[in-house]
């Protein structure tokens, strides 16, 4: 499946409905077992052809969204979002609202109307609401009720020198990865856990870890890109289009030392672009697999990523390439290995 | 003794996430005296003594592990950058000698600061590299350092040294691993890593050994230095039983079952109840269905910094009071 | 047992999150009447079941109270506190509290400084932990003598019946919603069910949801029901804060499976019982945060009775919304079986 389809698919955290039923299409004729888990993972595994190695590879399938509180007397939808959204980023943008995708902006006080001082403060989301065009309080929540899902309207376009933008490239560029991966058996038995609820806290992965039959985690992930204007030079923490970026630490997990140097050596050995993220803020999935029950030793791959939890974020596809080539020459345990 | 295998843990390199000559050191001094040693894929050592059919098995859990900068980047013009691992003080950090794993030593300096509070984000080391090149050579990034050992004597009792927290914890452990005690309950001793991050590694460690009881042995703060008013526990008191922390509420049969060891060994011990913190107990307590869990505490004046101080007069009181535990580690 | 009967006798007794021991003994006995078993786990969690061949559901609400520990007792023989759970030590000032020696439950007062002696500057300041101190009434050596520190504080309790069926308490938070529980249970009783059903009091909600975690992972349910309060509306609340008094509250959110809690909505409609709804967009700040991800994860719906002034002693409730509270959960879990499963996901 391509990067485009499963960027244009809708499912925030909780509401992944969507992007699980096609994964599941996806990988079911790819992989020995496919299923849906407790927390709403999907949970896909390939016998290896020797079996002698048990390796999980991961990547959240949920993207960051919005939820509806209520509406105004007016009509306005009043909203909260779902993950880590800057509000600053919400003003002014286009959304689809509920199951049945109503069209909707996302409005404010207009400029002329607010004072001096409102000017002066940050648009929160008390002062923000989504307007569908309702009549009415119950004419809004008639199309989406209270705990309805919304989601920025904007498409996955490639643009500039090998340049991406889409909303939901965190992380689905790890789920195109690992799809891509399924065309492929190794001589390991690979699971390929798709997770839910990443962004409200990594919820999904602490499932799939508890059932996981794996010894080494690899997880999929986007990092954010610093290579912009405005950021500190001591704050760089990783580049879009210098490779794939691995992880020695995160706020949430520590990478296994042995597993770091293997993936950096092997990428070496093997020209594959990479560069370590410099920076350990952040949080992955690897902490459900580094410390649930015995833990697992694990490591973070992530295609470094600009402007992330936003409309319109954006990657560089040769870093994807990066992730899959890193990803499939481990599975396959390419030269070198020093285990 | 006491003292002696102190002074051997505190000057081993060690931080989060880094634990593997601290799990050598401490394979070599217990081997002989235990029925079973392994290192579990976190990388926390997990030592037995194994008691007698019908005994219970107690965990008892003192991590490796100790705060440390990690090197993020490195400057054109080889200065090391760093983010913290584990709770570092910006103030503590300044000007202070520091060393890497492979040997390699540095100095921790800020840079100027102008309109806001200095963070980790203006610390860099200098390892004496001329440029990136050279530093490369050096250390790599995701190397982590800390303080460079050290183990100050104050006063007839008291040490001060950069790794007290939690080596003393490892020191004690690894005693009562190495005297006889006369129980029929299994002791399990765990030397836990990333504690320091959020008990990580003694959480995993409690799901695989799912003992029937779980103590944390760690440092606690101090009340006793100028305009400090809480917690009440002071240094050559005793050790201390803990009551609460941030991260849990001792078990109240286990908490009472150290007191009763306390007072049959006839030491003195403290009581302490600490309003933020946690200990290896917390990660315990919350493993499985719920394992009983509490921590005795060794009173420890300025936490986290190069020169944390501990007295010889609690850690030989907590001894004692381990020693006695054993025998009864929950009340009925 | 009736729902106020029980309320007034269990938020008297003590069950400060960590020494809950005495409020699960009383709740076990509340609930064995109606359970085919009940046991107390070591962290105090009382989990009493009725049983049934169909999917396993743990039902929970939480039996412990936010309080106080003694952590300092000063040269004077003045206490200072340290709170366990969210105390807002502004309510303080002025409340009888019960300190619990090693000798039995003595009175203590929680004292000031006087307002006719503090500073104009001192005035405008909140109290804190470090300015309150509890006041035993005696000499020094005599409050030694007695109490320890680590020593159990908490509220005093009293229950007022106000107008409309309304009631203030300590502790509604949350035994008003174990009330609910045995409520159901009793109900259920009478009723067929397939579900094996576990109503837990979870002991350690107030500083983790750490009985929800322990619990969950002990009987490693197929579904999860969470219970707590929930604020009602007062003047002055934020937008989208609170609900109404009086009835019930399902809520929404990535955390909830949306399967569960549209049964919950049909089963209220059906049934004709009032309930509301909220949306939370991330943590609950309840037992179903942790219950949800024991284990391979719990698939959970959440409920919450609102109450008004949480964590005081004065938390007020509505009677009707909370035996409506019964009936709604006592029909839900009567619905639950296999077929469930094969829905949750589509």
């Amino acid at each position: 499946m391509d990067l485009k389809t499963l960027c244009e698919l809708n499912g925030a955290s909780g509401d992944e409905g969507a992007v699980r039923r096609a994964i599941l299409d996806a990988a079911r004729p790819l992989c020995d077992s496919v299923r849906i888990d407790r927390m709403g993972n999907v949970i896909a595994f390939q016998k290896g052809r020797k079996g002698d190695r048990r390796l999980l590879f991961s990547a959240h399938m949920d993207e960051i969204g919005f939820i509806i509180l209520d509406a105004t007397e007016d009509g306005l939808l009043q909203f909260r979002p779902v993950g880590d959204i800057d509000s600053r980023q919400a003003v002014s943008k286009y959304v689809l609202v509920g199951e049945k995708r109503i069209p909707g902006v996302i409005g404010a006080l207009a400029i002329h109307l607010q004072s001096d001082e409102q000017y002066g403060h940050v648009l929160d989301y008390d002062g923000l609401y989504i307007d569908i065009g309702a009549k009415n309080r119950d004419d809004a929540l008639a199309d989406c009720p209270k705990g309805s899902y919304a989601y920025f309207d904007s498409g996955y376009e490639e643009f500039g020198d090998g340049f991406a933008v889409s909303k939901a490239l965190d992380s689905r560029t790890g789920c195109c990865t690992m799809l891509r991966m399924m065309e492929k058996q190794y001589d390991a038995d690979v699971t390929y856990a798709f997770t839910a609820q990443k962004q409200v806290g990594m919820r999904g992965s602490s499932g799939a870890a508890f059932d996981a039959q794996a010894d080494d985690a690899i997880v999929l992930d986007c990092a954010p890109a610093a290579d912009i204007r405005g950021v500190d030079k001591a704050l760089k923490a990783c580049e879009a289009g210098m490779g794939i970026a691995v992880s020695f630490m995160d706020r949430a997990s520590i990478a296994n030392a042995g597993l770091y140097k293997e993936l950096m050596d092997l990428a070496q050995a093997l020209g594959i672009p990479h560069q370590a993220r410099r920076d350990t803020a952040g949080l992955s999935d690897a902490a459900s697999y580094q410390r649930t029950k015995g833990g697992m030793r694990t490591c973070v791959l992530s295609v470094p990523c600009r402007y992330m939890h936003g409309p319109s974020s954006v990657i560089k596809l040769s870093d994807v390439q990066a992730q899959y080539a890193l990803a499939d020459a481990f599975a396959d345990a390419r030269k070198p290995l020093h285990k | 003794m006491l003292q002696d295998t102190l002074q051997k843990l505190l000057g081993i390199y060690g931080p989060t996430g880094r634990e593997g000559q601290v799990v050598s050191a401490l394979r070599g001094m217990l081997e002989k005296n235990v029925d079973s040693m392994r290192v579990d894929t976190m990388g926390n050592l997990i030592v037995e003594k194994k008691g007698k059919p019908g005994g219970k098995t107690v965990l008892f859990s003192a991590h490796m592990d100790h705060i440390g900068l990690v090197v993020a980047d490195v400057e054109e013009t080889g200065y090391l950058r760093v983010t913290n691992v584990g709770g570092v003080s910006v103030d503590n950090m300044r000007a202070r000698h520091v060393t890497f794993g492979n040997g390699v030593e540095g100095v921790v300096m800020c840079q100027p600061v102008r309109d806001e509070t200095a963070g980790i984000r203006h610390l860099f080391v200098d390892i004496g590299a001329k440029d990136r090149a050279e530093a490369l050579s050096m250390v790599s990034l995701g190397d982590v350092c800390v303080y460079a050992p050290d183990c100050i004597p104050l006063g007839k009792y008291r040490l001060a040294s950069p790794a007290m927290d939690d080596r003393c914890a490892c020191a004690l452990l690894a005693e009562l691993l190495l005297s006889k005690t006369e129980t029929e309950n299994t002791i399990v001793g765990v030397f836990s890593v990333q504690e320091e991050v959020g008990l990580r590694g003694a959480a995993a460690a409690a799901y695989q050994v799912d003992p029937d009881v779980g103590v944390g042995l760690d440092v606690t703060a101090w009340g006793d230095s100028p305009e400090v008013k809480l917690p009440s526990v002071r240094l050559g008191e005793g050790a201390a039983v803990k009551f609460m922390d941030n991260s849990m509420v001792a078990t109240p049969s286990v908490r009472d079952a150290l007191i009763a060891a306390a007072e049959r060994a006839g030491v003195p011990y403290q009581r302490e109840v600490l309003p933020f913190g946690g200990t290896d107990g917390g990660a315990i307590q919350h493993a499985r269905a719920g394992i009983p869990a509490g921590t005795l505490s060794i009173p420890c004046r300025y936490v986290h910094s190069a020169c944390e101080v501990i007295d010889m007069r609690d850690m030989e009181s907590a001894l004692a009071i381990l020693r006695e535990y054993v025998k009864e580690p929950i009340l009925a | 047992m009736k729902a106020e009967a029980f309320l007034r006798e269990v938020t008297a007794i003590p069950g400060v999150t960590g020494n809950e021991r005495a409020a699960a003994e009383y709740i076990a006995e509340a609930f064995r009447p109606f359970s085919d078993e009940v046991t107390i786990t070591p962290l105090n969690c009382v989990v009493a079941r009725q049983k049934g061949d169909g999917p396993k559901v743990e039902i929970c609400a939480h039996l412990d109270e936010i309080g106080m520990m003694v952590s300092k007792i000063e040269d004077d023989g003045c206490l200072r506190l340290e709170c366990v759970g969210g105390v807002d030590p502004r309510v303080l000032p002025g409340m009888r509290v019960r300190v619990y020696t090693k000798e039995g439950v003595r009175l203590g007062i929680v004292g000031t400084a006087p307002i006719h002696l503090q500073r104009v500057a001192e005035k405008t300041k909140n109290y804190s932990w470090d300015t309150l101190f509890v006041d035993m009434g005696m000499p020094a050596d005599s409050v030694r003598s007695l109490v320890r520190v680590g020593d159990t504080v908490c509220f005093e309790a009293r229950y007022a019946a106000l107008k409309n069926g309304r009631a203030a308490t300590k502790t509604v938070d949350d035994r008003g919603c174990v009330a609910i529980m045995l409520e159901a249970a009793q109900r259920l009783r009478h009723m067929e069910h397939k579900a094996d059903l576990y109503f837990v009091s979870t002991c350690q909600e107030e500083i983790g949801c750490y009985g929800a975690l322990v619990s969950g992972f002990g009987l490693a349910p197929d579904y999860g029901v969470a219970f707590d309060v929930c604020h009602a509306d007062t003047p002055g609340a934020p937008p989208n804060s609170t609900s109404k008094i009086d009835s019930l509250v399902a809520s929404k959110g990535p955390f909830l499976n949306p399967f569960l809690v549209k049964k919950l909505e049909e089963t209220a409609k059906d049934n004709g019982i009032a309930l509301q709804v909220a949306v939370d967009p991330r943590y609950t700040g309840t037992d179903a945060d942790e219950l949800s991800i024991t284990r391979s994860g719990v698939p959970m719906a959440l409920l919450s009775l609102p109450i008004k002034y949480m964590h005081t002693n004065v938390e007020t409730f509505d009677m009707h919304a909370l035996t409506e509270g019964g009936r709604l959960l006592a029909h839900y879990l009567a619905q639950v079986d296999e077929s469930w499963e094969d829905a949750l996901w589509t």
